[in-house]
């Protein structure tokens, strides 16, 4: 009686053939391979936008997000799961989101404000005047090799 | 157990009504599934906020700690290959196929075997490029500062010392056997300093005097201007690590530090020209006042003295140009050594990818200690509820490396 149970608890018993199947699988498979390879494409020499990395990061961050969605959706069975699945995933979702959104602007951005003298003392190498001559149109270009604007 | 079934008979027969509309074991893995979001939430937050609150250009580019991204990206294709695999066995169970299922666990075994592989692969590649999440081994300096000279000049100092003292010690026992007989002679011959090693002996030596100590000559004299000095250390460092690999991967025949170190001997040939012609002033000087004043002898000694000396820097210099008008990948690479380098927010990097990386390479040797006992079941549909289980786990692993990937190898 135990063993019927728990598989009509689990849905499984009636609607075996409502979802899942090995075709849907292999089709989210191929997608997550295609995904992937877009984000292994901003890597490449012909990705238009090497110079703004801000495109490539907000892109691969989409198809991240995407590929996490039709992995839970479709591998995780939530697409077919009841309502509690927003019980379980919502609120640690955006506690995750928060924590970030409160770090950032406490830790991530600290040194925009450093002032003359707090360089000084700071940890960090002091490099904050070297874009402006290095490169004016992308002051937070992150792709310049780690020595490059050593040479102010 | 019959027994007590019967005395219940009497009371109110109550039936269980799940609050969710699932089994336990389902329930208990996706409270723990939601609490792991947050645990590496917290984890990757820590990673973005310290990445992008790096000042601008400080944060290691993939290249210069040896990250690949198509070995991440293969990885990454290997993660999904496996998330696919246990959904099917997971489908094969419930279709009573045990056998098929069984197969389809193994593979994911197989699969996240080759992840953690690769993993282990990666993770040697850091080590043997002294990147460790630990400062006493990591070989990251932050700046390209007299420390980091010191840093430098200790261990060739040490590999000198300890050849120098070799060689001492051969050439010691050369000096009390050479009264001996013939035999004695012979033994010391095969004993003398190998020629690999008196070799790397120069080496050490040009190192040492005619670019280490240089730098440190060159940032340490009052002479040098401020920007000069600061600019000696940080080529210092280049020399060391190589030319950057951010600016292209092609392989030259050229040295690229050639033109720069070209121009810096044209300067220093110049230079020594010019303090060889005063050193002959000041020689013939000596010998014309050899009846003057004692003050003025002195002057002229000191001066020669400052002469000589300088003279003997620039000579030791010329070596080391010549040196490093050789290199191709920097000294440690084409040296095969591990001398201590500079990279800015280094440490920092090495600390957050092996926390983030290894956290979840830790997940995945979990899953696959699960694997490893679903191996040993009977896959009938009964097992369904636990295949699902760890299915869940696993797509979850999957998940993180999802973001993972990206975010470490590409951004």
């Amino acid at each position: 009686m135990s063993e019927t149970k728990s598989s009509d608890l689990d849905g499984h018993s009636g609607d075996d053939h409502g979802h899942g199947g090995v075709g849907k699988y292999l089709a989210v498979f191929v997608c997550l391979c295609v995904l992937t390879g877009a984000s292994f494409f901003t890597y490449s020499d012909l990705w238009p936008f090497k110079d703004t990395p801000a495109v490539g990061w907000v892109f691969m961050m989409a198809v991240s997000c995407t590929k996490a969605l039709l992995v839970m959706l479709f591998f995780m069975h939530l697409l077919w799961e009841a309502n509690w699945k927003y019980v379980l995933t919502f609120p640690a979702a955006l506690m995750s989101v928060f924590l970030i959104l409160m770090l950032i602007p406490d830790v991530g951005f600290r040194t925009r404000k450093y002032s003359e003298k707090r360089w000084q003392q700071a940890a960090e190498p002091e490099v904050h005047a070297a874009p402006a001559h290095h490169d004016p149109d992308h002051p937070e270009d992150h792709q310049d090799g780690p020595h490059a604007h050593q040479h102010d | 157990m019959g027994h007590d079934e019967s005395e219940h008979q009497d009371h109110i027969q109550l039936e269980y009504q799940p609050a969710l509309p699932m089994s336990n074991g389902k329930l208990i893995v996706w409270l723990f599934l939601s609490t792991e979001i947050m645990f590496f939430a917290g984890l990757i937050g820590t990673y973005i906020v310290l990445r992008f609150g790096a000042p601008a250009g400080t944060w290691p580019t993939p290249a210069d700690v040896h990250l690949s991204e198509p070995i991440g990206a293969f990885n990454t294709f290997v993660l999904i290959c496996s998330s696919v695999t246990v959904v099917l066995c997971l489908e094969a169970c419930r279709a009573g196929r045990a056998a098929t299922a069984k197969r389809w666990l193994f593979s994911t075994f197989l699969l996240g075997s080759v992840f953690l592989g690769v993993k282990v692969y990666e993770y040697n590649q850091k080590f043997s490029h002294g990147i460790y999440p630990k400062k006493p081994r990591s070989l990251l300096h932050e700046r390209a500062n007299l420390e980091y000279a010191a840093a430098l000049r200790s261990p060739l100092k040490a590999k000198r010392d300890e050849l120098d003292k070799k060689k001492v010690e051969l050439g010691g026992s050369e000096t009390t056997e050479n009264a001996e007989s013939e035999e004695a002679g012979e033994k010391q011959v095969e004993s003398r300093l190998e020629e690999s090693e008196e070799r790397d002996l120069q080496k050490y030596n040009r190192l040492l005097s005619g670019v280490v100590e240089w730098a440190e000559y060159v940032a340490t004299d009052p002479a040098t201007p401020e920007a000069e000095r600061r600019d000696v250390l940080v080529q210092l460092a280049n020399y060391v690590s190589g030319p950057g690999h951010a600016h292209g991967h092609a392989e030259t025949e050229v040295s690229p530090f050639a033109g720069q170190l070209d121009q810096e001997r044209d300067e220093l040939k110049a230079e020594q020209d010019r303090l060889e012609e005063k050193q002959r002033q000041l020689l013939a000087a000596r010998q014309n006042n050899s009846g003057s004043e004692a003050t003025q002898k002195a002057d002229i000694q000191s001066d020669l003295a400052a002469v000589e000396g300088r003279l003997k820097r620039i000579s030791h210099r010329m070596d080391g140009i010549g040196l490093l008008r050789e290199l191709k990948h920097g000294i440690n690479e084409d040296y095969q050594m591990h001398l201590p380098i500079v990279l800015p927010s280094g440490n920092m990097w090495a600390s957050t990818y092996f926390l983030l990386t290894g956290f979840h390479a830790l997940h995945v040797l979990v899953g696959l200690i699960v694997f490893a006992i679903g191996m040993g079941m009977y896959l009938d549909p009964e097992k369904a509820g636990f295949i699902e289980n760890i299915g869940l786990y696993w797509h979850f692993v999957d998940l993180v490396w999802i973001f993972l990937f990206p975010l470490l190898y590409l951004f």
